[in-house]
């Protein structure tokens, strides 16, 4: 049986929105939260290593914060960070861990703007086998 | 689904995405290689340029196969820097590394300031090729410079976003784009020799005889010049993907790269000036393909030529903004220049403040060159090719002296570690002096000479100018970074008793 709620925060504002709403759904299951953070290096640019550790400190510093936010609530808090593109990476996570649910926030994108820049809840919705809960900024 | 790798600290979870086989992340290394070299573009921007170097004649392929030699020379010796040190980035890290950070500060600013002046190369050829795809074969100068500056503010917001091209869209591009190349010669050289089109030859033994160039200028600057078509194979070096060996298989990847590289070099060459004869690429030293394209392809295919050169602009022009952004990424976060340029945009993850002043500077300089002289463009070229020159050249030296300990340990020490590196140093040396004696007379460059000197080396001193000025200041402003010590080598990574890997492509220290 499924379980656990899966939260993806990138520290933006709307994944601030994203971590209440999916807090407030672990505790009506009374269930864990992971909250996670995925980045992916595109290898066609060189100098892989120094980028690689500044992505790695701000998915740190970020999850960290995240933590903080949460941590009122009581429920047991796990931060991920995976090196995969957000929304594969949040899939991943999911089926490994055979998570109840996964929760984005999104900016309220127009769709064309969303497919233009990349929106992590478009992919999503597309990729993930499992419910997908998404939280719009404006609420 | 089963993760790479799992490690904890701090109470954080970091999970990888999963292991790719060695022969996989092999052979995308190599792609990554090759495609940010953009055989199709380097050729299409070099060779009218090579082609009109004064007394090389026809032997433009002897040429491509000498500059071939250097190259992986110091592919050897990106192998054995990359052996020691998976976790440095390239030729920044490496030299300040093993030479210590003067020569790392001054290997890095090569880097930013090859990049910076090939764009305008680019932009320039991005433009023309727009339009030869439109059918419009003679665009005015102010037409080619606006589209240019769109391509570059395009690209810039690309490489800003994070939509560039991932491996898996370049593979297939570089795939497409070889098979043109390879159609495109294939077809001329049978025209060659069953329809004898007008200025057609049939090539000679001697157009791949590097002692029949006659003259040391011609087989110099040629030289030269060809260094830049083979520019960018070591951005394959860089990727340490976590594989089992991944401290060696970026470094013999690379020396894979040059290899396609010169193959593909020689044979377009030797066909395309078999097709059209010398006068049809000295005459359009911009576009050699969009003269020739038509009347070897015949219409419509024609236009895939356009379309193979214009992937492989975009290509090149990507592969040219992301590695500046992320060595200044670095430079900012080593502390060598202001640490801004070490931040990373919050939403799209990439170097941000790097991205953009890369975008503005090309910008800029493309917009000064081209409203000065469209002849600039050419000099900032030849420019170009001192600066890689300069720090490919470094990289070969940074590696027999980071490996010095360990040189006279035993016959191939002495050859790969010592002699082959050292070779790729001296050679690019000897180019680089030469050409500076070569475009200091003030009439070498395409445009007028500047305060009584060639205007390529003008382009060049004032570069250099530049990045002491900008290193003296760094140093009196923030002197940390210039404390550091040289090192050498650790013994048991030569002795194969240790493999370094790269600490984010292993297990975390967090």
């Amino acid at each position: 049986m499924s379980s656990g709620i899966l939260i993806g925060y990138d520290g933006s504002e709307c994944a601030k929105r994203a971590l209440e709403v999916g807090v407030d759904v672990a505790k009506v299951y009374g269930e864990k939260v992971i909250i996670a953070f995925g980045y992916e290096l595109n290898p066609v640019a060189g100098e892989m290593a120094d980028y690689a550790k500044a992505l790695r400190e701000l998915a740190e510093s970020r999850l960290g914060e995240g933590k903080e936010l949460a941590s009122g609530s009581g429920l047991e808090i796990e931060a991920v960070i995976i090196e995969e593109a957000p929304a594969r990476g949040l899939v991943q996570i999911a089926e490994e861990r055979d998570m109840r649910v996964i929760v984005v926030g999104t900016r309220g994108e127009s769709p064309f703007r969303g497919a233009l820049i990349g929106s992590t809840a478009h992919k999503l919705i597309h990729l993930s086998e499992r419910p997908v809960l998404v939280v719009p900024l404006a609420d | 689904m089963e993760s790479a790798s799992v490690a904890e600290s701090d109470g954080i979870t970091v999970e990888k995405p999963q292991l790719k086989s060695n022969a996989i992340s092999y052979l995308s290394n190599i792609v990554i290689g090759v495609a940010s070299t953009a055989p199709g573009y380097s050729l299409a921007a070099t060779l009218g340029f090579i082609a009109a170097v004064v007394g090389l004649g026809y032997q433009s392929p002897a040429v491509m196969i000498v500059a071939f030699v250097p190259m992986i020379c110091i592919a050897a010796a990106y192998n054995h820097m990359n052996r020691a040190d998976p976790d440095c980035g390239t030729t920044f890290a490496w030299v300040t590394k093993s030479m210590g950070p003067w020569m790392g500060w001054q290997g890095g600013w090569a880097i930013v300031v090859a990049d910076v002046l090939v764009m305008p190369s680019l932009a320039q050829v991005a433009g023309i090729y727009t339009f030869s795809l439109f059918g419009n074969n003679s665009p005015s100068n102010a037409e080619v410079a606006i589209v240019g500056i769109i391509w570059i503010i395009l690209m810039t917001a690309i490489c800003y976003i994070g939509i560039e091209l991932n491996a898996r869209t370049q593979q297939v591009l570089l795939a497409l784009e070889l098979f043109i190349l390879a159609l495109f010669s294939v077809v001329a050289l049978i025209k060659v020799y069953t329809g004898h089109p007008a200025h057609s030859v049939h090539p000679a033994f001697s157009w791949f005889n590097p002692l029949d160039i006659s003259s040391v200028s011609a087989f110099n600057n040629g030289i030269l010049l060809a260094i830049f078509v083979y520019w960018g194979w070591d951005s394959g070096v860089s990727v340490n993907e976590e594989t089992e060996n991944a401290s060696s298989a970026p470094g013999r990847a690379a020396i894979v790269s040059t290899i396609v590289l010169v193959l593909v070099y020689v044979f377009v060459t030797a066909a395309t000036q078999a097709f059209g004869g010398l006068q049809s690429l000295v005459a359009h030293p911009d576009d050699v393909f969009a003269p020739l394209s038509h009347s070897v392809l015949g219409s419509p295919l024609d236009k895939l030529l356009i379309i193979a050169v214009l992937s492989s602009a975009s290509a090149s022009t990507q592969t040219t903004i992301l590695p500046t952004a992320r060595t200044t990424l670095s430079m900012g976060r080593a502390g060598a220049i202001p640490k801004e340029f070490g931040s990373i945009h919050p939403r799209f993850l990439s170097p941000g403040f790097s991205t953009i002043w890369m975008g503005i500077v090309s910008t800029i300089v493309y917009i000064l060159l081209t409203a000065t002289s469209n002849n600039l463009i050419g000099d900032a070229f030849t420019s170009l090719a001192l600066t890689i020159a300069f720090y490919y050249g470094i990289t070969g030296y940074a590696s027999v002296v980071y490996y010095r300990k360990h040189i006279f340990e035993s016959v191939r020490n002495f050859f790969m570690l010592g002699v082959v590196p050292l070779f790729g140093g001296v050679f690019l040396t000897a180019v680089l002096v030469y050409a500076v004696h070569f475009y200091s007379a003030p009439h070498s460059g395409y445009a007028k000479p500047f305060l009584g000197i060639g205007s390529p080396i003008a382009i060049a001193l004032l570069t250099v100018v530049l990045g002491i000025v900008g290193m003296i200041i760094q140093r009196l402003w923030m002197p940390d970074f210039f404390k550091q010590k040289a090192g050498v080598v650790d013994p048991a990574i030569l002795a194969g008793t240790k493999v370094a890997t790269a600490s984010y492509a292993s297990e975390d220290t967090l």
